[in-house]
């Protein structure tokens, strides 16, 4: 078994490893190009009725479902 | 309008600062007017790369502050009048830096220049973002290696995130620079191809550069290795600026190059 290892070159081992890890860094990719905008925009939105401390936009995935997260803190 | 291009890696130490200097000077060797500008505050490299440590007096967060004016802060290359050069402060860190400061600053510069190459500091945190909000394009250097190629993933996809023409409904130019390629590595399976690197990111390439024990040596001296025409990594980096200008140079087979022979030897490997 350990020969048979040892004839894969690494080469091909760290683009078969690089690809997974990348894939799964790329889904739990947090970002949208909007996200700082939405998040001031809420703000503003919300101060009209109530005091906000921070607004915390996620993206989350899980499986084939993509979901924004918002966590809106109050001002005490 | 002069055209904005950050240097980007995501990991530090992959030759994000020496292909900003060599690009730089190469570009200016086009006859393009173009300033280099290291925004890696706190920990100003570039000055010494391009040789000119003892010539910084005014760095550009001062100039960002209008403590001096762009004219006073920039120090112009011993060896290309066409080459310009703005320090990172090396006293503040990155906190300093704001959008509206980065811009500002930037549109001068797009006024007195061709080309604006920013050097971004490593990692992805506000000071990278900085450096790629405003910017046209980016070029990242990555080596074939795995941890490069991983995080230069990461910093593409904040750059995707992030930049004012992506927010603009644009895109933002992204090109590769595939740096210390070992061609006997390639050749024995040991380093991974450059086609096998583009098959993972999705950049274009425009350009790779062998690993070349002159790059230190052109380091130590304060004189980027582009100043070497009998240089491997000097040629590349030559080539690569004749792209960034809009010239049409093919791309080098590196891989296949035997080591000080400048010999192509594809032929026989096949």
């Amino acid at each position: 078994m350990f020969g048979f290892l040892k004839k894969k070159k690494s080469a091909s081992l760290a683009k078969d490893r690089l690809t997974i890890a990348i894939m799964s860094d790329r889904a739990s990719n947090q970002e949208y190009p909007f996200m700082d905008e939405l998040k001031a925009e809420l703000i503003e939105v919300v101060k009209k009725y109530i005091d906000v401390k921070d607004v915390v936009i996620r993206k989350e995935n899980e499986g084939d479902i993509e979901a924004l997260s918002i966590d809106i803190q109050l001002d005490k | 309008m002069g055209t904005v291009i950050a240097i980007i890696s995501g990991k530090g130490g992959v030759g994000k600062t020496t292909a900003t200097a060599n690009l730089g000077l190469g570009i200016a060797q086009n006859n393009k007017k173009c300033i280099i500008v290291d925004f890696d505050i706190g920990q100003r490299n570039l000055d010494m790369i391009i040789g000119l440590e003892n010539r910084v007096v005014y760095d550009m967060v001062q100039v960002m502050d209008e403590e001096c004016s762009v004219a006073q802060a920039v120090i112009k290359s011993k060896v290309n009048e066409n080459l310009h050069f703005l320090a990172a402060s090396q006293t503040k860190d990155k906190s300093v830096l704001t959008s509206q400061k980065v811009e500002k600053l930037l549109t001068e510069l797009k006024e007195k220049y061709e080309f604006i190459l920013l050097d971004a500091p490593a990692g992805i945190e506000s000071g990278f973002e900085h450096t790629i909000e405003f910017a046209d394009a980016a070029i990242v250097v990555v080596n074939p290696e795995v941890s490069s190629i991983r995080d230069a993933d990461r910093a593409i996809g904040i750059l995707d995130a992030k930049s004012q023409k992506v927010k603009n409904g644009e895109e933002v130019d992204k090109f590769l620079i595939i740096n210390r390629i070992a061609p006997e590595m390639v050749r024995a399976g040991e380093m991974l191809r450059s086609d096998d690197i583009l098959d993972i990111l999705n950049v274009k390439l425009i350009g790779k550069v062998a690993e070349d024990k002159g790059v230190i040596d052109a380091s130590n001296q304060g004189k980027p290795v582009i100043l070497d025409k009998k240089s491997l990594a000097g040629q590349a980096y030559s080539r690569i600026a004749k792209r960034i200008c809009g010239e049409n140079v093919p791309l080098e087979d590196i891989e296949s190059m035997q080591q000080g022979m400048f010999k192509k030897l594809a032929g026989m490997f096949k």
